[in-house]
């Protein structure tokens, strides 16, 4: 008996399109599975097809895909209940046993057929011709069915046995629906928890599970090791099919054939007798006033939207996701702005972006459930012939709708945002900005998300039912994020726009708002045509074809509508104008693939003129002219250049910054020059001297530069000038010769076009780059002498002492002038600062004293004296065991959060808002980042300004793990043992975690790029060093090391133009090493 | 005050031809359109509703396409479909004073008398602030013609409001009806012959998508009269008799069959004579 419901159950399942709707879909994604789901993650060295990679990625399409499990094992049992022929069916002569086995058999089935897609689609994309073949391991069918039957089936069977009880337990179709989120929602929950093994266990989805499976093994080994019912896994199957058979068997005892036949609680009828009493006979029907006025519509959109808004308020099932939302969001949030280990404050900004990603999922799920929800809403519960019959405006109904979606969005944001405040209470923290919370959601998120919906309702007029609505919105989704990455993002045409950018305490949104507004103003334009839209296609009365309607449009479209789109139409070409004039007009906007080409033939034209011989900067004198409300600036300079060649030059070559906006202008040299204008597209001009200049010779060379941008541009990501927090250094300024940076340097893209392999650093012996400190170095050392004027709130910081500041004419001006010559890269920062200042001496006798300076935004002074600590302690550490400080004064610079870095200039390091500003600092658990940090740059100023490394392998080496190493010395001296340990945990940490990810790991001697080498590895190992050979003999050793090679008056330094290396470094270490250290030594730092 | 149907047909995309050319002049008072089920009654409600669209003829309002310009008409119109749900989890106040902003009632104080009077009107005062989703099948009837009453309607079609209702229910569904009809079109449509008896002024029958018969109740009565006959035979006989004569009904009274015939002449036979009903008239029109 079981098996003709079981072939029943099947034989209708596999008619209806859902099935094919499913398996298409999941077919497809599958094809683009792996990509999808590892993309901006990587792979490192494990192949594309590993049996690891396949399961994770399995894992992460069953967790996407569980609404689907959710709505196919769901509805069996419910649908005898929607259709009433429970009556009919249930008093047959079938068992429970029969009844419930067949269905859920027959659904079953057509999951696991629906699931096949899968494994199919994931096996089809293996195959496409996209994966480069060194990405892939040999096809072999069994590693994904294997994987499919360990990670996924067991999923599925779980799945299909909660929801199939919970359909059947609660015979509501809106439970069916939100389950599959509760499970995600669980999901995400597992991760909060600590204990990895739990963690693993508890993961539905078996994506930590698979982490702590892959735990023993290496990257290379992972590629063959396939995917069994071992260990974790095998705990993990076992744990949740037992959970899933529990839920089965409570459901099958609690289900009985006569408790889904009677009425889900809460449907009682009413008594009858209460409502027997005599009409009033007499009692006359006043006639009412019937208005279609404008002002009437507006009432009646009014009342709808309370009504509508009302509905939604009392639906069960958003509770229900709000509900968990809040608490999944909450419980995540424990951990805000995380740097090195050490939560921040929590600052509103943070909070805020902390909601904004976890709450995004709710949102949508609540946009793609209920757009679906409300359109349909009266068709489904056929109340629809009562108002389709009255003269309601379709417009003004679905508007309302709409209205009332918006308005929930509302509530949930102000939810959230009360959330927030209660976690900063609870934090001790009390800076609310309430107008920022309104700006993060109301701003920032509520028009993207009123234009999905209004995307969303127009996707469910046109479909068949709310189902394939929904669907449909979801596809529209997916394509709009893919074609992101394909390049297709002009603001124009990419629906929606883009998203606002970093909120800074320093300059607020900038200059990103204005633009974002017109965009989204523009946009939102477009959605209200989309409403009206919708509304003329929308169903009115009984069902009719959408083409049908699309026929029957001209009836629907009166007067005052068709007023209604031409206005909307007109402000939208007004304001797509608008736009387009600005991006692409008053801007140049370039494609992907126009930059690529640039590039290209940038490197192709100009390549071969890269150590074509060049005067060296020797002297730079400025007058810098900022306007930080136009975001612009006025240059004047003037460059000393100095043969320092062998030979007489004739010819130098002069490359502005390529960027628009920008002009060079004046270009005068001393003694005359004429201009080869040949690759004046690459703004890169030849002057022909008129004189050769001779060896040991310097000339001048004016010039003049300006910047002033015009409207706004499409990419509005440039954050060096803004409003406050100006922040940019020379690599502005004109620079001699070619520059290598705007070379192409993805390696996939540059194979496109047969351009060589591109190395990050050049190859350890390479004669052209030991001669430069850094790429392109146009420069041994120069003298700077700058002033700048700003405006007259803010104060101007660069490298050198400032010698003199006044004011004219309403603004602010600094001249700085260093003492010597200092390496050329320097920076200059503008800004309404706060200043905290000191001194250092290192002894109280002859040295001079060094001026201190910390420059901050008020409000930040959470950790001014950590640095200040730092500074002072750096400079005495290394100054007594190192070299004496060479400038008199150091600075640290406050710039804005867009990035979040610290970097060390002659005498100036300017420092990220999220870097140190703002941490909160415990001193019981927390290690003190803020002071290490300073440590660290402050150690530059010898590692990478007295000393530079040749721009070669290994170049990092002397200058980021030898600061490690200071910084590390430095925390040593003022904190107790525990803190360095728990630093080096830290460090270890992030090294593990770091190298999984990387497909190279050089030694230390020969690093590029690898920035896990070079500070995690590099401070761990430095550390052993010193604990090995004692913290003396390595501070000789740099010592030594600095008395030699340091600029222009190193013992061997000068006597060559190169510059010293990481053999040259090892060697001083070898020197102070014993004999039966050495291959320790070797081990750390070449093995 | 007129409505005008001309030639209307509608055949539904299954092949199912369920208005062919279907003409009728109704004018103030209660019409009556009688007809089995599956002749075509809801579908012809539905267009006069405006909610679907024929495929050929037209129906006019006076001076208003019915079909071209729905927005004016439902100005006018008030519907009790024959199936119609609604929200569970609202009053009956509220959602009444809902269907009333969708009439274009927006002035809040003109909807809430009009609101409390029909609440009282369909006795449902005691009630209404109880969840619709409790109501019974009579009550919800009752809000149903509670809304289609809302805006004073003079176009109102009711689809088959009595089936489901029990007779109390039904009676007093009638009076209420009753006084509505005076100053507007009512069309009422049903498969119960007493239904039209007991309340229309005019009455049509339609079958299969035509309309057969259409006049005064009681001249159609009229035309009947002195032709009917009936007789009380064996179940076994039934088929032979239905050879014989023009059977037009077969009963029961008491378990037994009895057949009633159109004669033009007394058949004898052990015939006897009846006045005819409307019911008669309904049987003679429909089982050709």
């Amino acid at each position: 008996m079981w098996y003709e419901i079981f072939k029943f159950e099947l034989g209708y399942r596999i008619r209806r399109p859902e099935a094919y709707v499913f398996f298409a879909f999941l077919f497809l994604f599958s094809i683009m599975g792996v990509d999808f789901i590892f993309q901006g993650v990587e792979i490192g060295l494990m192949k594309k097809n590993a049996p690891m990679v396949i399961a994770k990625t399995m894992g992460a399409i069953t967790g996407l895909c569980m609404v689907m499990v959710s709505m196919v094992m769901g509805v069996p049992v419910l649908r005898d209940y929607q259709y009433n022929t429970e009556a009919l069916l249930f008093v047959n002569p079938i068992t429970k046993r029969d009844y419930l086995l067949g269905r859920f058999l027959g659904s079953f089935t057509v999951l696991l057929l629906i699931f096949s897609g899968l494994p199919l689609g994931m096996m089809l994309g293996s195959q496409m011709s996209w994966h480069p073949e060194e990405d892939m391991l040999a096809f072999n069918v069994l590693s994904y069915l294997q994987t499919f039957g360990v990670v996924v089936l067991p999923t599925l069977l779980f799945g299909a046995a909660v929801f199939f009880v919970t359909g059947m337990l609660s015979k509501k179709l809106l439970v069916v629906y939100t389950q599959g989120v509760v499970l995600f929602v669980i999901f995400l929950l597992t991760k909060a928890i600590t204990n990895e093994y739990l963690q693993g266990l508890l993961d539905p989805f078996s994506l930590t599970t698979l982490t702590q499976f892959a735990k023993g093994f290496t990257p290379v080994e992972l590629n063959n090791v396939p995917i069994s019912l071992t260990g974790i896994l095998l705990h993990s199957t076992l744990f949740w099919l037992a959970l899933g058979s529990l839920i089965f068997v409570y459901g099958y005892r609690r289900f009985s054939f006569s408790a889904l036949a009677s009425q889900p609680a809460g449907k009682t009828k009413i008594d009858l007798s209460v409502a027997e009493t005599a009409p009033l006979a007499d009692l006359k029907i006043p006639v009412a006033l019937v208005q279609d006025s404008f002002q009437a519509q507006c009432i009646q959109l009014l009342e709808l939207s309370k009504y509508y808004t009302l509905s939604l308020l009392k639906e069960t099932s958003f509770w229900a996701i709000a509900i968990c939302g809040i608490i999944i969001i909450l419980i995540n949030s424990v951990n805000l702005g995380t740097v090195f280990g050490v939560d921040s404050y929590p600052k509103t900004y943070f909070i805020i972006a902390e909601l904004q990603e976890m709450s995004m999922f709710f949102f949508i799920i609540i946009l793609l459930f209920y757009s679906g929800e409300l359109v349909w809403k009266e068709r489904d519960i056929q109340q629809y012939v009562l108002n389709d019959a009255t003269p309601i405006h379709d417009l003004t109904s679905l508007a309302s709708k709409f209205i009332a979606l918006v308005n929930i969005y509302i509530v949930l944001m102000l939810t959230l945002m009360l959330s927030g405040i209660a976690f900063q209470l609870y934090s001790g923290y009390y800076d609310f900005q309430l107008g920022l919370y309104c700006s993060g959601f109301f701003v920032e998120i509520l028009p993207y998300l009123m234009l999905y919906t209004l995307a969303a309702f127009f996707f469910q007029v046109v479909s068949k039912n709310k189902f394939i609505g929904i669907f449909l919105t979801l596809v529209f989704f997916i394509v709009n994020i893919a074609t992101e990455f394909l390049g297709f993002n002009h603001s124009l045409y990419k629906f929606g726009g883009k998203p606002l950018g970093v909120y800074s305490e320093m300059n607020g949104y900038g200059h990103f708002l204005a633009p974002y507004l017109w965009i989204k103003s523009y946009w939102m334009v477009f959605g209200l045509l989309l409403l009206v839209l919708s509304a003329v296609l929308i169903h009115r009365g009984t069902a009719t074809t959408l083409w049908r309607r699309i026929k029957g449009m001209r009836h629907r479209i009166t007067p005052p509508l068709r007023y209604t789109v031409v206005s909307l139409l007109s402000l939208f070409l007004l304001l797509g104008s608008y736009i387009f004039y600005n991006t692409n007009i008053l801007n140049t906007y370039w494609t992907n693939a126009q930059e690529q080409v640039f590039r290209v033939r940038y490197e192709q034209e100009l390549k071969p003129l890269e150590y074509f011989p060049q005067p060296k900067i020797t002297a730079v004198q400025l007058d810098l002219e900022l306007y930080p409300e136009e975001r612009s600036y006025i240059l004047e300079g003037t460059y000393t250049l100095t043969n320092t060649t062998d030979s007489p030059i004739q010819e130098v070559h002069i490359q502005k910054r390529i960027a628009s906006h920008l002009e060079l202008t004046d270009v005068v040299f001393e003694g005359g020059a004429t201009v080869d204008h040949r690759y004046a597209e690459f703004d890169y001009t030849i002057y022909q001297l008129l004189q050769p200049l001779e060896v040991g010779d310097f000339i001048r060379m004016d010039f003049k530069q300006t910047y002033y941008p015009k409207g706004f541009e499409e990419d509005n990501s440039d954050v060096q000038l803004v409003y406050n927090g100006t922040f940019f250094n020379n690599t502005l300024f004109p620079s001699l010769g070619y520059n290598n940076k705007y070379e192409l340097q993805d390696e996939d893209e540059r194979a496109v076009y047969d351009l060589p392999e591109r190395a990050d650093k050049a190859k350890i012996d390479n004669p052209n780059e030991l001669v430069n400190a850094r790429s392109g170095g146009d420069s041994d050392g120069l003298t700077l002498d700058i002033s700048i004027g700003t405006s007259k709130e803010q104060t101007a910081v660069t490298s050198g002492q400032l010698i003199k500041q006044w004011t004219d004419q309403d603004r602010n001006y600094f001249h700085y002038q260093t003492a010597g010559p200092i390496i050329n890269f320097y920076s200059i920062v503008s800004a309404e600062y706060e200043v905290q200042r000191d001194r250092w001496a290192f002894d109280d006798s002859t040295t001079e004293e060094v001026e201190l300076a910390i420059y901050y935004h008020e409000g930040h002074e959470y950790n001014i004296d950590r640095m200040m600590e730092g500074m002072k302690a750096s400079l005495s550490y290394y100054s007594e065991h190192f070299s004496p400080y060479q400038y008199q004064q150091l600075s640290i610079m406050e710039f804005p959060r867009y990035a979040s870095f610290a970097q060390s200039f002659p005498a100036a390091i300017p420092f990220s808002e999220s870097l140190g500003f703002v941490l909160d600092i415990d001193d019981e658990t927390d290690v003190d980042m803020a002071f290490f940090v300073t440590a660290h740059e402050v150690a530059h100023q010898w590692f990478g300004m007295q000393v530079e490394g040749a721009n070669v392998q290994g170049r990092n080496f002397i200058l980021e793990t030898l600061s490690q190493y200071g910084a590390l010395m430095v925390l040593k001296s003022a904190y107790p043992q525990e803190k360095v340990d728990q630093f080096l945990e830290l460090q270890k940490d992030i090294y593990e975690k770091e190298r999984r990810k990387a497909t190279s790991e050089p030694s230390l001697a020969l690093v590029e790029n690898e920035d896990f080498v070079h500070y995690n590895k590099g401070a761990i190992n430095m550390y052993r060093l010193q604990q090995l050979i004692g913290e003396e003999r390595v501070n000789r050793a740099l010592q030594r090391f600095i008395t030699d090679w340091r600029n222009y008056q190193g013992e061997i330094k000068s006597t060559t133009r190169r510059y010293p290396t990481s053999n040259d470094l090892l060697e001083y270490f070898r020197a102070e090493t014993p004999e039966d250290l050495q291959g320790v030594v070797f081990e750390l730092f070449e093995g | 005050m007129k409505l005008t149907i001309t030639d209307l047909s509608k055949t539904y995309d299954n092949g199912v031809q369920a208005l062919q050319n279907v003409s009728l002049e109704i004018s103030k008072g209660m019409f009556g359109l009688l007809g089995p089920n599956g002749a075509g009654k809801s579908t012809l409600m539905r267009t006069i509703a405006t909610l679907q669209d024929a495929d050929g003829g037209s129906i006019f309002l006076d001076d208003l396409d019915v079909q071209a310009q729905k927005h004016p008409v439902r100005k006018v119109l008030g519907y009790l479909p024959q199936q119609f749900g609604v929200y569970p989890k609202m009053t009956a106040e509220f959602l009444l004073h809902h269907f009333a902003v969708l009439k274009g009632i927006t002035n809040k104080s003109d909807r809430k008398e009009i609101v409390n009077a029909l609440l009282h009107k369909t006795n449902l005062y005691e009630v209404r602030k109880r969840k619709l989703g409790g109501f019974s099948g009579g009550m919800k009837q009752r809000f149903g013609i509670a809304q289609a009453l809302l805006n004073s309607p003079t176009l109102l079609i009711i689809d088959e409001p009595t089936a489901g209702l029990d007779p109390k229910e039904r009676n007093r569904f009638y009076n209420l009806l009753g006084e509505i009809a005076e100053d507007a079109i009512v069309i009422l449509s049903t498969h119960i012959v007493d239904d039209i008896k007991e309340l229309c002024t005019q009455m049509a029958i339609i079958n299969k998508g035509k309309v057969v018969l259409q006049g005064n109740p009681l001249q159609l009565i009229e035309q009947l009269n002195g032709k009917v006959y009936q007789k009380s035979i064996q179940r076994t006989e039934v088929a032979a008799y239905k050879k014989a004569y023009q059977v037009v009904n077969d009963k029961l009274f008491l378990g037994k069959p009895i057949i009633q015939i159109i004669s033009e002449e007394n058949p004898g036979n052990g015939f006897t004579a009846v006045e005819a009903t409307l019911e008669e008239v309904y049987f003679s029109q429909i089982n050709n």
